[in-house]
């Protein structure tokens, strides 16, 4: 091997200087460190550590020196996997060039008393202790060469990262950078974004418990709620005729409810709870109403549904057109107590902006769940369709 | 040659997919912010603007050079450090990605600093505030010392980081951990209820996980100046994970 040559002819030079003042030099710093706590114990020591050559008249000074030299060796010029040009003849070398450092050590070493020991011993032996870096002898072509292929495998990673992580911006974004002129996404990008959302609703799903209830506020806790209709608020012309039609029932029929059925037929329930909206805003608002539940067992849905889908047909885009309004809804959702038909808010019949007469209150979803002026609800074995999902959001939305 | 092993490979990878990861985050995250700003001021009679970062839109718009002509100033802030207004859904669903990601990241990060050892380099120790002290005004001073040619030499310390870096490179897993909590305190706020609570309820983990980002940004550029001013063998380290300055008693390693 060529490269023998070259270490052989730096090693020792470099090496020697070095250890010949970790044993003259070190008792002077201040630093509680480890290599000083090793000096201060004894130089012939600090001479063992870098050489594990000769340990055996070192461990009959120091009985304290025996289990934990493993982690001090560590900074030894010891043989390595990942070292390819490391020498054998390397220790030999520096034996030579130790022999004076340790004769120096000795002397050093022979004026701390044995009483002093046992104090030092918990520092040396300190888990949290830093420890000395792991050396490595290497040979200046293989530390270049390696330098060359890990750089240009870095290289390679970020310019990888680089297209794949700009190829996964939305298309609005690479649109408006200019990136890509045409709106369609390649395949996979779609595939992995969604894969992600779905992780992220199954883990929403596991985190959801049909027993567990949402937090309640005090009356002093409540907060303005705005409305948030994303199209324009509709006519309350459509009131007096309101009916609430269910779907999907066991029965095999349509029934349809009017409000004063709904008060009448079914207890009432208040609850002060907080509504999470998808853009960020919150707020704690005291609503009234008759559980999801309640209906359930009154009106069975089909044996094997799992799901409903919950309608609003007078819901209006923002220009005031006829936008239906459709999210879908699990059943062990609808069953969870706090969900609600809620008829009030703050002690009043709802209003036109909060969705009245009737308003789905799902406190364990987001509020884009939350279905104001409820007119169809049908409960189905297949997931249905859901208005922001289509735009682009998660179908689960569970908080 | 002697080389020393500084950075074990699992941290050197997770350090820089942190990268991607992190501008996919902020990027997003700036995104979400949009649809309802932590940050509101009453809206203004004109405009009916009420979003801090708006007002700073316009603000540099009608001070820059070169601005003037810039269509829709109120977002020039979003479409300069986001990926734009007005697409909730789309930040939404590559926030979840990098989201989780950056928590399978974090798990990488710690088993290399625990195979490695190399956490033991970043606690906190008690010369810290004191060394802390000293390496703050060797950075304060080096411009004028530089201008004034004369030599300032960098304090002497026998660890692998000097005090700085190590409360930089403490406290930044910690502020990477507060952020996914926080970021889980404000996706599941009723399931995780006890978590937004820990951080004081909903709305006050919302202004936490805004201003860890604001944390993130202001670490990484004095680490990025702060690196490439140190120079290439310290850049390769966190690359190849071997220092060559072990044989160079002039830095932050000690020699022996």
């Amino acid at each position: 091997m060529s490269i023998e040559g070259d270490n052989a002819a730096v090693d020792p030079e470099n090496a020697q200087p070095a250890n010949a003042q970790s044993a003259t030099e070190t008792p002077a710093d201040d630093v509680l460190d480890l290599k000083e706590t090793e000096s201060l114990t004894s130089g012939s020591s600090s001479a063992q550590q870098a050489d594990p050559g000769q340990p055996d008249e070192v461990e009959a000074t120091h009985a304290e020196s025996g289990p934990d030299e493993p982690q001090l060796t560590a900074a030894a010029p010891l043989p390595s996997v990942e070292a390819d040009g490391i020498m054998d003849e390397q220790t030999e070398q520096n034996e030579a060039g130790r022999e004076p450092v340790e004769r120096e050590a000795a002397l050093v070493g022979s004026s701390p008393s044995v009483a002093d020991e046992p104090e030092i011993v918990p520092k040396r032996t300190g888990f949290f202790q830093e420890r000395l870096p792991e050396r490595v002898d290497v040979a200046p072509q293989v530390l270049r060469r390696r330098t060359r292929r890990e750089v240009l495998l870095f290289g390679a990673g970020a310019l990888a990262a680089l297209a794949a992580g700009g190829s996964l911006l939305p298309q609005a974004t690479l649109n408006r950078l200019g990136v890509i002129h045409e709106k369609k996404p390649w395949p996979g990008k779609e595939w992995l974004l969604n894969r992600a959302r779905r992780v992220d609703d199954d883990v929403a799903e596991a985190l959801f418990s049909q027993n567990r209830l949402v937090p309640t506020y005090t009356k002093s806790q409540i907060t303005p709620l705005k409305n948030n209709y994303n199209g324009a608020t509709p006519d309350p012309s459509y009131i007096p005729e309101w009916h609430l039609q269910l779907r999907g029932l066991a029965s095999g029929l349509s029934v349809s409810l009017s409000i004063r059925n709904l008060l009448t037929r079914f207890q009432m329930h208040d609850q002060i709870t907080r509504f999470v909206c998808v853009e960020g805003w919150s707020a704690i608002a005291w609503w009234s109403g008759l559980r999801f539940d309640d209906v359930l067992r009154a009106y069975p849905p089909v044996s094997q549904a799992r799901w409903i889908r919950v309608e609003s047909s007078v819901n209006l885009d923002p220009w005031g057109n006829p936008d239906p309004y459709f999210v879908s809804l699990d059943i062990p959702t609808a069953r969870q107590p706090q969900t609600l038909l809620a008829t009030h808010f703050n002690g009043q019949p709802l209003t036109v902006d909060h969705g009245a007469p009737v308003r789905l209150l799902v406190p364990v979803k987001l509020g884009l769940k939350n279905v104001k002026a409820v007119t169809r609800i049908t409960y189905l074995k297949e997931q249905p369709k859901d208005y922001w999902a289509e735009r682009g959001y998660s179908c689960y939305d569970g908080i | 040659m002697q080389v020393v092993r500084k950075h074990h490979v699992l941290v050197r990878w997770s350090h820089w997919l942190n990268v991607p990861i992190l501008l996919g985050l902020i990027l997003s995250g700036l995104s979400i912010y949009w649809a309802s700003p932590v940050y509101q001021h009453k809206p203004d009679p004109q405009t009916g603007n009420f979003d801090y970062f708006a007002d700073i839109g316009v603000w540099i718009c009608a001070r820059v050079p070169g601005l003037h002509h810039y269509s829709d100033p109120p977002d020039w802030i979003y479409n300069h450090m986001s990926l734009g207004p007005g697409m909730l859904g789309a930040a939404l669903r590559l926030h979840w990605l990098c989201a989780y990601l950056f928590m399978l990241n974090g798990l990488v990060y710690v088993t290399g600093l625990v195979i490695g050892g190399g956490w033991r380099s970043l606690l906190p120790r008690r010369t810290d505030l004191r060394d802390a002290v000293k390496m703050f005004w060797y950075y304060a001073g080096l411009p004028f010392a530089w201008l004034a040619r004369r030599s300032w030499p960098h304090p002497h310390f026998s660890r692998k980081y000097n005090p700085l870096q190590r409360i930089a490179y403490f406290s930044v897993p910690i502020a990477g951990f507060l952020s996914v909590a926080t970021g889980w305190a404000i996706h599941k706020p009723m399931q995780l209820y006890w978590l937004a609570a820990l951080f004081g309820g909903y709305n006050k983990a919302r202004i936490w996980h805004f201003w860890l980002l604001w944390l993130f940004v202001l670490f990484v550029i004095p680490h990025v100046v702060l690196v490439l001013a140190d120079g290439w063998d310290t850049l390769r380290s966190m690359i190849v994970g071997w220092s060559a300055k072990s044989s160079n008693s002039e830095d932050v390693h000690h020699v022996d």
